[in-house]
């Protein structure tokens, strides 16, 4: 698949696209409105998820902070939409710019650091958003947050297809963003700019002996990544609220099991992996519903489970499912 | 004068532990080549099973060493069930590339924390408990000035010490420590020394271990209990050994004191709102200026 | 006593080792010459199960020591002394020399300090230095405090690699020749790999010269040494 041309790159991508929003759109329209509501989230994390597919499956480097990424691009959003009215089709664009700025920022450091090093102060930075969200109290609301939604169709949309459920325009709203993130990482993932990401990841020493300038390259690949993120943090807040809550270490390392559940170098991998995490609490109810459990052991059984079978892939299949048959040919 | 006086104190009782996590850090580090972001989420299970002694009314010191017991058990079989199978795994595809080899054992660490937390929540409750100090924590009265340092910060700081110095002696005095360092310092001529690596690695994470679930014993009487607590004190631990150096156990010591008062002073003459700020100016100021850390060696960031 | 037959070792696509068959003879030093890449090296990692082989068997005392794990061969009484000096320069030379010995602390426990004193009778300059840190070593004190911290094991069979790599023609004597007394004064078993074949066929009784990850020629060392034709064509001199 190396050697495609960028036109027809842009096609397979372009198709891929077309059929996902189709088939999202065609299950998503089956189910109750509880489970439309946990669809969005699941396109929403989705992008999230990319951003790890993109930054740690193809460069190679591990960030446990994306869901900081995320609330740069949460707290972006609201803040445009509240101080300055503008509509979120406008807002999340916008903010999008601010978590570029956020990994450029992230990448100048990262591109220094190793391994352990890299996790390690990312994680130090996801754990510092309630202490910034408190200390500029005016801006960031403290603990309390900003509240914002997706709010309601506009006329044309409801004329053109009949006025949707809450949790229709959710799933409206989240769809055409998860598109595009999808069209973008389909389209690095085969250009020859992941090409390179690969070869950074794979050999460092020898990829710069190729005249690749991994630092430069590791930078981009954080501003990508984190455009993703930040997206994701976006649309993540706009089921109601953004605050330090909403956006928790715990979230980063959820977005970080999906993507190696899933297989931390494909994007089909990325998806099922969102659909793991999203949907295993439901599962987990729907399978033990009949026993009666303690309040305390529900609560913590989702968490249990997810994080034992992210040991279980990372011990015995470190491809994760969509890379079983990658995995088996090697 | 009192309040510096204070600072100075806290600062040193705390530093003491800070220390004994960053030192755990470094020795699974040297031993095995992976930040163990699990270690605090072991030292909060060990912590648990003292306080459910205590609770059933066995003494403070069983309790105590029976942490110690349980923290170095489940570190010797994290590595022998987790991290060993992992390292085995280098031939497959996923693992065949540098960074991921680095980054693949993180995110096992990182799901071993979730496993370790979510158990804990499902035996223990979420519900913080309160979690006993073997000594007092009131200040010293003297002349009726009730001074800024308590007879705990004394146990911590004499304990950490001890503990400190039979570690000391464990690495240079012993054949097993001569092992240790020899496996951590270069893998290929250990194993040509007739050294068994894989075990010298699991007692890497055993001392580890107990040395986290030390400091998950002398933190808690001050924070509480709770699946969650200890994961600042992770942060600290980590900061602290990037600070001194990760690949040395000396480096170690002097991050965790050098946080330990950081964190104390901004306490007192700042906010302790500030403090996790702080923190992470120390974490970001010592990887521009001397990545290596304080104490490090100059190849210390290997991937 | 050590014999391999058609042993493969392959570093993905790179075939290192093609079908080598060779033996090392007990209380002889066997010489494995040959230029750069010729798959010496391999060869001898491959013994000490550092490198895995795709096929082809190594037994030592007529039983297989293939699959074995590096720290077991050692134990059965072969001791691998690698290309470059091998020491841990951040630790003290009779660390470095001990380390050898770990193993063998519980059951040989007063044979441990006979055996290390041994090698400073045998290399006096490491006696001087035994406090200091490997690093602060010359090239020529490295390369014997290697040779120690693998005779301390009490092997029966040493591997050597390269000894003279980087090191001066007076310094190099000197080690081969402490090799060459040890095996005669106490029937050490020695296959010495060296890309110096001069000095190595000098001192050995037997010489097996590879190319390619092929064995060319198998004979005692002082044919190998007189037939220039070979040399010429092999070696490049």
């Amino acid at each position: 698949m190396s050697n495609l041309k960028v036109k027809s790159i842009a096609r397979i991508s372009l198709i891929r696209t077309l059929i996902f929003s189709a088939l999202i759109l065609l299950v998503g329209l089956q189910f109750d409105a509880y489970n439309q509501a946990q669809l969005a989230v699941v396109l929403i994390l989705f992008i999230g998820v990319l951003s790890i597919t993109l930054l740690t499956g193809i460069s190679g480097q591990l960030s446990l902070g994306q869901g900081a990424l995320m609330a740069v691009g949460g707290y972006s959003t609201a803040l445009l939409m509240i101080n300055y009215k503008l509509s979120l089709w406008v807002a999340i664009p916008l903010s999008i710019i601010s978590s570029a700025i956020a990994g450029l920022l992230l990448g100048v450091a990262a591109a220094r650091l190793r391994g352990p090093y890299l996790a390690g102060t990312t994680l130090v930075i996801a754990l510092a958003i309630p202490t910034i969200a408190n200390r500029f109290m005016s801006v960031f609301k403290g603990d309390e947050g900003l509240q914002v939604d997706v709010g309601y169709p506009p006329q044309w949309f409801s004329t053109f297809f009949g006025e949707p459920t809450y949790e229709q325009w959710q799933l409206y709203v989240a769809l055409p963003f998860a598109a595009v993130a999808l069209f973008f990482a389909s389209n690095i993932l085969l250009s020859r700019t992941g090409r390179m990401w690969r070869s950074i990841r794979d050999n460092e020493s020898a990829a710069s002996l190729a005249g690749v300038n991994f630092a430069r390259q590791k930078i981009y690949v954080f501003i990508i990544s984190s455009t993703f993120a930040g997206l994701s943090g976006a649309l993540y807040g706009l089921r109601g609220l953004v605050g330090p809550s909403v956006y928790p270490v715990s979230l980063s390392l959820l977005l970080l099991t999906a993507a190696v559940l899933g297989g931390i170098r494909s994007i089909a991998g990325a998806f099922i992996g969102t659909v793991i995490v999203v949907f295993l609490p439901d599962w987990i109810e729907l399978i033990l519903g009949n026993f009666e459990l303690s309040e305390q052991v529900s609560n913590y059984l989702p968490a249990l489970i997810s994080s034992l079978l992210l040991i279980l892939t990372v011990v015995i299949n470190p491809a994760g499912v969509a890379g079983v048959k990658l995995h088996k040919h090697k | 004068m009192n309040t510096f006086l204070a600072a100075l104190s806290l600062g040193a009782s705390r530093g003491a532990t800070f220390a004994l996590v960053a030192l755990g850090l470094v020795i699974v580090w040297r031993g095995a080549g992976i930040v163990n972001f699990a270690q605090m989420g072991q030292a909060m299970f060990s912590t648990y099973i003292a306080s459910t002694l205590i609770t059933n009314g066995y003494s403070y010191w069983i309790a105590f060493f029976a942490a110690l017991l349980s923290g170095a058990v489940l570190g010797a079989l994290l590595d022998i069930f987790i991290m060993r199978p992992l390292s085995n795994k280098k031939q497959s595809e996923l693992l065949s590339s540098e960074s991921m080899r680095s980054a693949v054992p993180v995110i096992a660490s990182l799901g071993i924390l979730g496993a370790l937390q979510a158990l804990a929540g499902i035996i223990w409750a979420a519900e913080e408990r309160g979690f006993p100090a073997p000594a007092k924590q009131e200040g010293f009265t003297v002349a009726g000035n009730v001074l800024p340092f308590t007879s705990f910060d004394v146990f911590v700081v004499s304990i950490v010490t001890v503990a400190l110095i039979l570690t000391t002696l464990f690495f240079t005095k012993t054949g097993i420590g001569l092992a240790m360092r020899a496996t951590a310092l270069n893998q290929e001529v250990a194993k040509l020394s007739g050294i068994r690596t894989n075990r010298t690695r699991t007692i890497s994470w055993a001392i580890s271990g107990a040395a986290s679930s030390l400091a998950g014993l002398l933190i808690t009487p001050t924070s509480n209990l709770s699946p969650n607590t200890l994961d600042l004190v992770l942060i600290v631990g980590f900061t602290a050994a990037v600070v001194g150096g990760l690949d040395s156990p000396a480096g170690a010591v002097l991050g965790g004191v050098i946080l330990g008062m950081v964190i104390s002073f901004v306490t007192f003459y700042d906010t302790p709102e500030d403090v996790f700020l702080a923190i992470l100016a120390v974490l970001l100021l010592v990887l521009i200026i001397r990545p290596r850390g304080i104490l490090g060696s100059k190849d210390a960031r290997r991937v | 006593m050590l014999k391999i037959e058609n042993l493969v070792t392959r570093f993905g696509s790179v075939v290192a080792i093609d079908g080598i068959s060779m033996q090392a003879q007990e209380s002889k030093i066997t010489t494995v010459i040959g230029a750069n890449g010729a798959g010496k090296s391999t060869l001898l990692r491959t013994i000490s199960s550092l490198e895995h082989p795709s096929s082809g068997s190594i037994t030592w005392k007529g039983q297989s020591i293939i699959g074995k794990r590096p720290e077991d061969i050692v134990r059965l009484g072969i001791a691998h002394v690698p290309e470059g000096h091998a020491v841990i320069s951040e630790l003290s030379v009779e660390e470095n020399i001990s380390m050898g010995s770990l193993f063998r602390r519980r059951k040989f426990k007063s044979d441990i300090t006979t055996a290390i004193d041994e090698m400073y009778a045998l290399f006096p300059r490491l006696k001087e230095r035994r406090k200091q840190l490997a690093g602060t070593l010359s090239g020529g004190e490295r390369q014997m405090l290697a040779i120690s911290r693998a005779l301390v094991s009490r092997p029966q069979l040493l591997l050597l690699d390269e000894p003279s790599l980087g090191l001066a023609p007076l310094v190099v004597e000197q080690i081969i020749d402490s090799v060459n007394i040890l095996c005669r004064s106490t029937g050490l078993s020695v296959l010495l790999v060296e890309q110096n074949a001069n000095t190595a066929l000098g001192v050995a009784d037997h010489g097996v010269l590879l190319a390619l990850g092929k064995v060319v020629a198998d004979r005692p060392a002082s044919e190998l040494k007189a037939d220039a034709k070979l040399r010429a064509a092999y070696l490049g001199y």
